[in-house]
């Protein structure tokens, strides 16, 4: 555990190195944020019928959403792991006496943890500001902000247990384009990392609420502005922690049997 | 430009050497891109309208400026990808070549899996157009046509002024993002569901109204001004401060070396 420990804490250093980078994804994320928003309040403004979501709440989750993007995003390919699959350096990896499935763990949540740790207070605090409609309202009680907390913190978890799940898979695909994109459009959109999910035509909620996905970002956003109340949220919590501990499971049983049989490339 | 055809068949050639991958990739791009459209898709399964904007109508914006992106993505990938061309420092052998540097650095490179969003982008087009019932006149032909003529432009001069951006640093290049992946973002609705400062800096800064949002007014005969048939030609205009950033950042560049 503190080895896997450290080699989080690396990567999450060597990450905090890329500040300019993150000025300008706090630029995009601003702008992208504002952009969403009018488009939803255009819809609330021009129709009659009031929409799935309250304003205000709806307005929480989109801006919570960009400010938390890098822990919520499922398009996540880590090239390094890639590279060492095709050219064969994954052999060096091999013979390490450490468990791979936790080291691609550590490695790939140090690094997106670094991406939000750079980027989501300034969205926040500009956020905080703008007066209403556009501004962010704060948690709709203590209960639920530490209720948020919890289940950001889990989603962040359960999102780095998919991840690395089809960076497993890769080492018998070989191939990280393809289907890998096609699973990551859908993981995405199922999410509600595209649009909350209360807006999602019904059946297609019905599908997403049975799949672990939302549990990665449509959970704690909505609990965060009481669009989910604290005590179906600890219920939501819980099946969320069974997500994760299956994941990782399912994750560690596909990687061994691939390992059984692994060809490494090149030489 | 026989230069540029024959590179492009080349990297054609090249791509279709792994079949299954480029059907799988091909096939691929089509489901991400489709995100875009849920988005639209289900926000209508809610409301009637935007602003008085019906489905199709912002169907019909949202495909001609995915046309225009996925076209410059497809056919003027060199040009996106121009920083690479700086940091590997084969811009340097481009120079040395006794042809046009402009045409070599399109034809550097090409990307013919994002054909698939052209198409795709072409369907909801035509969907988009059958469903709306308009009154199809000359003048509206032509409309329609330069729309999709000035959404290409209009992304071939963003892509042209990174390129320039990439002369003077190539750091925080990730702003670029903000001017292609967020212009087109926004684009994608009829400008005018903004509220009016984005309006007016899309109309002057980026021109992304003249676009999508003057003409479609008249495409779709929400105003009578013929005036606004036309005004996808100013795009036209913006791409010469776009050609002169390019030009100007060449006389000043220096190698990366080695």
């Amino acid at each position: 555990m503190r080895f896997y420990l450290s080699y989080f804490k690396l990567r999450f250093i060597t990450q905090l190195q890329y500040r300019k980078a993150a000025l300008a994804g706090i630029a995009t994320q601003f702008f992208f944020g504002l952009v969403y928003i009018m488009v939803y309040l255009a819809f609330y403004e021009s129709s009659s019928n009031n929409g799935p979501m309250e304003v205000g709440q709806l307005v929480s989750y989109l801006w919570l959403n960009q400010a938390f993007f890098a822990l919520i995003y499922m398009y996540y390919k880590d090239n390094e792991i890639f590279n060492m699959i095709k050219n064969g350096n994954i052999a060096y990896e091999l013979l390490r006496p450490k468990k791979i499935y936790f080291m691609w763990f550590s490695k790939i949540i140090g690094q997106r943890l670094a991406d939000v740790a750079l980027r989501f207070l300034p969205v926040l605090i500009v956020a905080f500001i703008l007066p209403y409609p556009y501004g962010l309202s704060l948690p709709s009680s203590f209960l639920s902000l530490i209720m948020f907390l919890i289940t950001l913190t889990i989603g962040a978890l359960l999102m780095t247990a998919i991840i690395t799940l089809y960076h497993v898979l890769t080492l018998s695909t070989l191939n990280e384009k393809g289907i890998t994109n096609i699973f990551m459009a859908l993981a995405d959109i199922l999410s509600g990392g595209v649009i909350p999910i209360p807006f999602f035509p019904v059946f297609l909620q019905k599908i997403a609420n049975v799949l672990p996905f939302r549990y990665i970002c449509d959970l704690p956003f909505r609990l965060y502005s009481g669009n989910i109340s604290v005590s179906d949220g600890l219920f939501q919590m819980l099946i969320q922690v069974i997500w994760f501990i299956i994941l990782v499971l399912i994750g560690n049983v596909i990687l061994k049997k691939i390992l059984k049989k692994v060809v490494v490339q090149g030489g | 430009m026989k230069l540029y055809v024959k590179s492009l068949s080349m990297h054609l050639k090249s791509m279709l050497e792994y079949k299954a991958s480029f059907i799988i990739a091909f096939l691929s791009q089509i489901m991400v891109f489709f995100s875009y459209y849920f988005i639209i898709l289900s926000l209508f399964d809610k409301f009637d309208n935007i602003k008085g904007f019906t489905l199709y109508e912002v169907l019909l914006c949202f495909s001609i400026i995915q046309f225009g992106y996925a076209f410059c993505e497809t056919f003027a990938r060199g040009i996106d990808r121009f920083d690479r061309l700086i940091i590997s420092g084969d811009f340097d052998r481009l120079l040395l070549r006794p042809k046009n540097i402009f045409i070599q650095v399109l034809s550097s490179d090409a990307d013919f899996i994002k054909i698939s969003r052209l198409i795709q982008a072409l369907i909801i087009m035509i969907i988009s157009l059958i469903n709306l019932n308009i009154s199809i006149t000359p003048l509206k032909v032509i409309t329609l046509f330069l729309m999709i003529i000035s959404a290409i432009v209009i992304f071939f001069g963003i892509f042209l002024l990174a390129a320039s951006y990439c002369f003077i640093t190539i750091q925080g290049l990730e702003v670029r993002n903000l001017f292609t992946d967020g212009g087109k973002h926004m684009a994608q609705y009829p400008i005018g569901v903004f509220k009016k400062g984005f309006l007016l800096f899309f109309t002057f800064v980026i021109p992304y109204a003249f676009v999508n949002y003057y003409p479609l007014l008249y495409f779709i005969g929400k105003s009578n001004n013929v005036l606004y048939a036309f005004t996808p030609l100013i795009v036209f205009v913006y791409l010469i401060p776009c050609f002169l950033a390019f030009k100007l950042g060449m006389k000043k560049y220096q190698s990366v070396g080695s």
